[in-house]
């Protein structure tokens, strides 16, 4: 028998373990080894403040690409309307989050937060290829739009135009005319930190910007040499909290968009903590109707790579993502439960509910938790002194204990919420039919074995809790269940192993200590 | 608190019985004869094997007035017939200006005796909660014997039953603590049984060691159990109608009926050990040791089995 139940155990492991791995490798196997990997954690924090008007909150979300992958999205919008929109009609294709209130009065914190694999890019630019006669011919239309000036990048100008002829007179050749625009930028222009980025004309005239001036004269050159040119905007990726941005630029040679990045001297490439936000000569975000706005990125390395098969958690909407953690906990607290009956040999009042009280004690702390728990169950077993003495049926009279346990949570919440202690409404996730059970236990051993036993089996359902709610609030266990769900494989596992232990709880050690007294005991026997 | 004694007298753990004995030895369909005392009681009677009579069932709510009867009954017990340890059980001894005495002393009328079967039918003292159902039966009274070790109630006889072999046994005397009742986990005093003689040994109370009544302070060793081999006997002979592998038996000694066969129980509890002073392993592996054909002997072949296996105890006193 033992043996059975031992196979099944490992083959249980071996199946999970192989899952897993199938998995880690998948997830690396997508990037080429060509490119070095990077995954990064990043938590995006705007921090509003209203008017008491109709505000708005633009901010362009990270995209995949060829050089990054983007998961783990979760969005906290702090009861703000929320949306994402595909800028398509400007052919940026750029996604953009926006954040919406009727009338927003006083101060909203609205999370972004996801995960980014990224890796670096090296191009080279053709060395054949030539400038186009007429770039507006040999362009189909869906790049004319980065070709054409635009505001603050005036291709056309005669100071541009005027600056690119001097550069490469009668040069044809890209791959020279790119190192010439690139050389020009990066040797000419010094580079300050400012308020506002200058546009292409005035970094030109004063041979001073900072990155986006920089990047808006590299483009209004290229644009007026007739290679498709933008900006990208992004984030240095680094450990820590930052807030400022950056922008670099991308330029369309020999069919393949190719990145300069002047100001960090990246000719024709990109290294692997650059994060692409949007294309385009965009802004990051942008709000209407607030008093104050701020945003700051906390950034931070991830461990886990993408699954990103749609086999995974991470392929359900995000609301039902959390739907799934509460579940993937139950098994941790069955598992708590079966070893502290088998092991242990700890009594409790029902067998899961431990496991119930503590998923409902994560939203209200554990202590603040037992208190409210104590209360209840404290009130709820008077009640049912009161209600023996009626003579009423078991049945409406669990009934009527049910009820005053759903009046008594109500109640809590509005005290607790008027008086300002806001978690205390995290005691309407309260199992009650779990309590009412133990209310009703709890009298019944009271009355036939005693205060005692019934305080014991009382302690014992508390203790388990408590263990149970440690156990589910590590992170690492919640974070790598929910990437591998296949873990449960290997609980099921340790609960098989759980399930022939025959040998000794740590209670009966107690509980026949008496025979550790038996050897210098006088016979009395009467034979 | 050491592992020590568990070595040296073999003792059984509670996973350990669960996993090697009650779910190895005991089919999950014959519970329900065992768990249901209803069930229990027709299948005893059906082979005259004794116990104590049946008055009548009351099964569902409608039959509550039933009760009514009770009123030419002088004593009698009502007890749930899935009650776990003991609960719910009423022992009516007398009674007395149109009230019943409890035998605490307790006066109850019939609103309150109504009151009671009505939740045991609603499952309040059952396994689990599920519905219940009630009955009446004739109330032992407790042969004389027993009269100074007992606090109330009536004591019972428990015989552990291993694949048709009685391997132990123990006195289970109520206490006040127990309130009458003869279960250990509510403070009833065990005592161990020589099994050869049917004597008492020492006892145990609360997991502690002890030789006299908490209650009576009467020396509760020694005692000669009467009709100690008709018991064996008809333990023994139990098996056959009830096939279990790990039961506990639980006999009454009525002071004119002689011994009856109260329940059985699927599931015995491990303080036996502790009232003997003795560990069951030991017994239950000479018994394991035999092999399959130890269900196919006769029942006197069996408890001659059980005279040469009990014949040796662990710790080497006699």
């Amino acid at each position: 028998m033992n043996r059975k139940v031992y196979l099944l155990a490992i083959l249980l492991i071996l199946l999970s373990t192989a899952s897993i791995t199938t998995k880690m490798v998948r997830g690396g196997q997508m990037v080429s080894p060509e490119f070095s990997r990077h995954l990064w954690r990043l938590n995006i924090v705007m921090n509003l403040k209203g008017k008491g008007m109709p505000a708005k909150v633009r901010l362009t979300l990270p995209k995949n690409t060829e050089r990054q992958t983007i998961y783990n999205e979760h969005f906290e919008n702090d009861e703000m309307v929320f949306y994402i929109r595909i800028r398509d009609k400007d052919l940026t294709g750029n996604r953009v989050g926006f954040w919406r209130s009727e009338l927003l009065d006083g101060s909203k914190s609205v999370q972004y937060t996801f995960s980014a694999q990224l890796k670096s890019l090296i191009c080279s630019i053709p060395p054949n290829l030539t400038l186009p006669l007429d770039p507006f011919k040999s362009y189909p239309q869906e790049f004319h739009k980065w070709l054409d000036p635009s505001t603050f990048i005036q291709s056309k100008s005669f100071s541009i135009k005027h600056q690119l002829k001097k550069m490469i007179g009668r040069q044809k050749n890209t791959a020279i005319v790119m190192r010439r625009i690139y050389d020009f930028v990066r040797g000419e222009i010094r580079y300050r930190t400012e308020k506002r980025s200058k546009d292409a004309k005035e970094t030109l005239k004063n041979l001073v910007a900072n990155c986006g001036g920089q990047a808006r004269l590299f483009v209004a050159l290229s644009r007026a040499a007739g290679i498709p040119s933008r900006i990208v905007g992004g984030i240095i990726l680094s450990g820590g909290v930052k807030n400022t941005t950056h922008v670099w630029v991308e330029n369309y040679l020999g069919g393949k968009w190719i990145p300069f990045d002047v100001v960090n001297n990246h000719f024709a490439s990109i290294p692997n903590h650059y994060l692409e936000l949007y294309r385009g000569d965009y802004f990051l975000c942008k709000h209407v109707g607030l008093s104050k706005f701020e945003y700051f990125f906390i950034i931070d390395t991830e461990k886990m790579p993408p699954v990103d098969n749609p086999w995974s958690l991470y392929a359900l909407p995000i609301h039902f993502q959390s739907f799934a953690k509460v579940l993937l906990l139950i098994p941790i607290g069955a598992l708590v439960v079966s070893f502290c009956r088998s092991v242990i040999g700890i009594e409790t009042f029902g067998t899961f509910g431990p496991v119930l009280l503590a998923l409902a004690f994560r939203g209200i702390s554990l202590w603040v938790g037992l208190l409210c728990l104590f209360i209840i169950v404290f009130c709820g077993w008077i009640l049912r002194r009161i209600l023996d003495h009626l003579k009423i049926l078991v049945i409406p009279r669990l009934s009527i204990v049910v009820t005053m346990v759903v009046i008594f949570i109500l109640g809590m919440m509005i005290i607790g919420f008027h008086f300002g202690f806001q978690k205390i409404l995290f005691v309407s996730l309260f199992p009650m039919i779990i309590i009412t059970w133990t209310i009703e236990r709890f009298s019944v051993i009271q009355i036939e074995d005693g205060t005692p036993s019934a305080l014991k089996a009382g302690l014992g359902t508390m203790l388990v809790a408590i263990a149970a709610y440690y156990l589910m609030a590590v992170r690492v266990l919640r974070v790598y269940l929910f990437a591998f769900p296949e873990l449960l494989l290997m609980i099921m596992a340790l609960l098989l192993v759980l399930g022939r232990y025959t040998g000794i709880r740590l209670t009966e050690l107690w509980r026949f200590r008496a025979f550790n007294s038996l050897d210098n005991r006088p016979d009395r026997r009467f034979f | 608190m050491t592992f020590r004694p568990f070595k040296k007298y073999g003792l059984l753990g509670i996973n350990r019985r669960n996993a090697c004995y009650t779910l190895a030895r005991n089919p999950r369909a014959l519970y329900p004869l065992v768990d249901d005392k209803l069930k229990t009681k027709e299948l005893l009677e059906a082979h005259q094997l004794p116990t104590p009579e049946l008055y009548f069932p009351i099964r569902r709510n409608y039959e509550l007035r039933l009760l009514r009867e009770i009123k030419f009954l002088k004593e009698f017990v009502i007890k749930p017939a899935r009650g776990a340890e003991g609960r719910g059980i009423v022992v009516i001894v007398d009674k007395f200006e149109g009230k019943w005495k409890k035998s605490s002393g307790e006066l109850l009328s019939i609103d309150d005796i109504e009151y009671h079967v009505s939740n045991i039918l609603a499952g309040l003292y059952s396994l689990g909660g599920v519905d219940d159902q009630a009955f009446l039966e004739y109330r032992v009274r407790s042969h004389i014997i027993f009269r100074a070790v007992t606090y109330q109630g009536v004591p019972d006889i428990r015989v552990i039953l291993y694949r048709g072999v009685p391997l132990i046994a123990m006195l289970r005397l109520p206490t006040r603590e127990s309130n009458g009742r003869a279960n250990l986990h509510q403070g009833a005093v065990g005592s161990g049984i020589e099994m050869i003689e049917g004597v008492t040994l020492g006892g145990v109370h609360r997991d502690k060691l002890v030789d006299c009544h908490p209650d009576t302070r009467i020396p509760i060793a020694g005692i000669r159990i009467p009709f100690w081999n008709q018991m064996l006997e008809t333990a023994v002979r139990t098996f056959e109608v009830f096939k279990l592998g790990y039961v506990g038996i639980d006999f009454v000694i009525d002071h004119i009926l002689g011994p009856l066969i109260l329940e059985l129980n699927a599931r015995p509890g491990l303080s036996i050990q502790l009232a003997n002073r003795e560990g069951l392993l030991p017994r239950l592996e000479a018994i394991d040791a035999l092999g399959q054909e130890v269900e196919n002997l006769s029942w006197q072949e069996r408890l001659a089995l059980s005279n040469q296996i009990v014949a040796k105890r662990s710790n080497g006193k006699r």
